[in-house]
């Protein structure tokens, strides 16, 4: 029955963590420019998700590491500080990226400027955090998460050319603007294969003290609660493809891609976005924030844990403290969300060689992992997949510049 | 006079031999138990050393096999100058020494 | 214990835990004394000085002039001796300290103390 509840764990991180800025901001863009032409590059990110989530909980339930600890341990400091430091920045600004969501949607609602929810959505989040047990942020983020299915009821309900869904999940030359398209694609890549989950997956596991007979359940939790989240931002493109995409509204701002829900929801169709928006972003940012405590707790060596309280974490609950304070300070600047959101998924792209090349070292690791090192069809999948990274590191930064408007 | 020397600036250094021909980086000290002691038994060179360190089983899977580490017993090193260690024979005298081990 | 061991692979950045299982840091720095015989280990070194050295040099110069202006670290370099070492397993390093007591902790109480413990709800009493 507790592995059963276990999946909760797949279903948040799918939801917060799948779902969430990132894949609103991306997957509407893709929609209202391409249709469903791009729905290839989600479904081949889902595949990479997959393979690395189911490795990360793999990886705890055998060696009672998360990821962070065990690159440390194993790869040594000189090795794991400067991808520190970047990883450090990067989930700085999807941290940003993510309150930008939050700030956006009460802005939807009620009318009042981003710049002032800035301060009272990181405190929001930060109370969330300060007095939760991880279990209560696992259980209620996911049960809320679940509004999000709006999107895919709304795919379903503005009855898409099957042929056409099936033509874009394979991939093809764009018809138009080959810059623009590339750079979504990237995006959605970086959107979904987001480094935080994998920091956060692997540190929940030990949180909940997962052993080796954890493995298969793992492996469901991968599949199912990654699938959960891909087939909510296959609704969100399907939705802005069919909504947004024949009025030729290009999505550059967020307003915008409210506007893809009142079709079939006229009434409160601008609500509904808001505050899937919202949830998606608050789960997010839960996670994306813990993440960066669990990352300095772990590589310094400091006691930690969620269901500690503050006082007995010091510097694990300050680190997430600080974050969530630095990360609201770009909406009280007064930078524009979604232009926020779109950079933060490229360069989530960019830097994932440094996230996907500990896997291909560490699952490899006979003497850690035993019977549990990866096989042979894990391990074609990871090499492809740190291939695969290298090449959207080398692509990335120029596809910004000449895609990124 | 007792010297002391920091595991961390030792790892990853370059080696020489007594003909100054580097021979490798230090990638694993090996060590034993003497009653509460652990006592430095030899030092493994090179990638191959690097490897064996990772556990890595990757080489068979694309089918290269790297050669056996090149080992040097602590007594063969000379860490003198700890930013410039030194073994204290040659690369051919170290070879004979791990093979016959 | 195990008979053979790696001290780069199995001691060098690995988890110390006190008696109680509390995480107390890493072996940031290992440092091996060398008398007649074979060289063995003498103590493990903890601190950010240590670390900061293992990057450069100079990254340790200024970190060590920023840490005389604003430590609350009494030393730079935390010094466990192996004598204090109770087990090595896989997972960690535990060593027969309370790391409370420790320098350690040094950092942790003085943010306890001065900050966390002063925003509500933190769990203390």
């Amino acid at each position: 029955m507790k592995k059963a509840t276990q999946l909760a764990l797949g279903v948040l991180t799918a939801v917060g963590g799948f779902f969430d800025v990132g894949n609103i901001a991306t997957c509407t863009q893709a929609g209202a420019h391409f249709r469903f032409q791009l729905i290839w590059s989600l479904i081949l990110a889902t595949i990479v998700v997959i393979f690395l989530i189911e490795m990360s909980g793999r990886f705890a339930a055998v060696t009672k590491k998360a990821l962070p600890d065990a690159i440390r341990e194993h790869l040594g400091f000189s090795f794991w500080f400067v991808p520190f430091l970047i990883l450090t920045a990067v989930h700085l600004l999807v941290l940003a990226a993510e309150i930008g969501g939050i700030c956006f949607a009460l802005h939807l609602i009620t009318g009042l400027p981003i710049q002032v929810w800035a301060l009272p959505v990181a405190i929001l989040v930060w109370l969330f955090l300060w007095r939760s047990t991880f279990n209560a942020i696992e259980n209620s983020t996911s049960i809320l998460g679940l509004i999000t299915l709006c999107f895919v009821v709304a795919a379903i309900w503005h009855h898409p050319p099957v042929h056409e869904v099936l033509a874009g999940s394979l991939p093809s030359m764009p018809s138009h603007d080959p810059a623009n398209y590339w750079f979504i694609a990237v995006s959605i890549v970086g959107a979904v294969i987001a480094p935080y989950l994998f920091y956060f997956y692997s540190s929940g596991a030990v949180e909940d003290e997962w052993d080796s007979t954890y493995i298969p359940i793992n492996r469901v939790v991968a599949v199912i609660g990654m699938g959960f989240g891909s087939i909510i931002s296959v609704g969100a493109i399907i939705v802005a493809g069919i909504v947004l995409a024949p009025r030729g509204i290009k999505v550059s701002d967020y307003h915008q891609a409210a506007l893809m829900l009142t079709e079939i929801f006229p009434f409160w169709g601008y609500l509904l976005f808001a505050i899937s928006m919202a949830i998606a972003c608050l789960g997010a940012a839960v996670e994306v924030a813990l993440s960066m405590s669990y990352t300095f707790a772990q590589t310094f060596g400091w006691n930690w844990g969620e269901d500690l309280e503050p006082i007995k974490d010091a510097r694990f609950s300050l680190v997430y403290t600080i974050a969530l304070l630095l990360a609201s300070l770009f909406m009280v600047a007064g930078i524009d969300p979604l232009k926020l959101t779109i950079m933060t998924m490229a360069t989530n792209a960019f830097v994932l060689p440094f996230v996907t090349i500990p896997f291909l070292l560490l699952m490899n690791d006979r003497k850690l992992l035993r019977d549990a090192s990866n096989g042979i069809i894990s391990n074609i999948a990871t090499a492809a997949i740190v291939v695969l990274a290298l090449v959207l590191a080398v692509v990335s930064i120029p596809l910004t510049f000449m895609g990124g408007s | 006079m007792t010297k002391q020397v920091h595991v961390e600036h030792l790892y990853g250094r370059r080696v020489r031999d007594r003909q100054d021909k580097i021979i490798g980086r230090i990638e694993s000290i090996r060590a034993t138990w003497k009653g509460n002691d652990c006592v430095v038994e030899e030092y493994h060179l090179g990638a191959a050393a690097l490897l064996e360190k990772l556990g890595i089983s990757i080489g068979r899977l694309i089918g290269w096999m790297p050669r056996e580490p090149l080992s040097v017993p602590w007594d063969q090193l000379d860490l003198s100058d700890p930013d410039r260690p030194r073994v204290k024979c040659t690369l051919d005298e170290l070879k004979k020494l791990s093979s016959r081990a | 214990m195990r008979e053979q061991i790696d001290i780069i692979r199995d001691i060098l950045d690995k988890q110390l835990v006190d008696r109680d299982h509390t995480a107390m840091g890493r072996v940031d720095g290992i440092v091996l004394s060398i008398d007649d015989g074979a060289p063995r280990i003498d103590h493990f070194e903890l601190g950010f000085v240590v670390l900061a050295c293992r990057l450069h040099p100079r990254v340790e110069q200024w970190l060590r002039a920023i840490r005389t202006r604003w430590s609350v670290r009494k030393s730079a370099r935390q010094i466990v001796p192996w004598s204090a070492v109770q087990d090595i397993t896989q997972r960690e390093i535990r060593l027969d300290v309370h790391a409370i007591e420790t320098s350690a902790f040094d950092w942790e109480k003085w943010l306890r103390k001065n900050i966390v413990s002063k925003i509500p709800g933190s769990g203390e009493e």
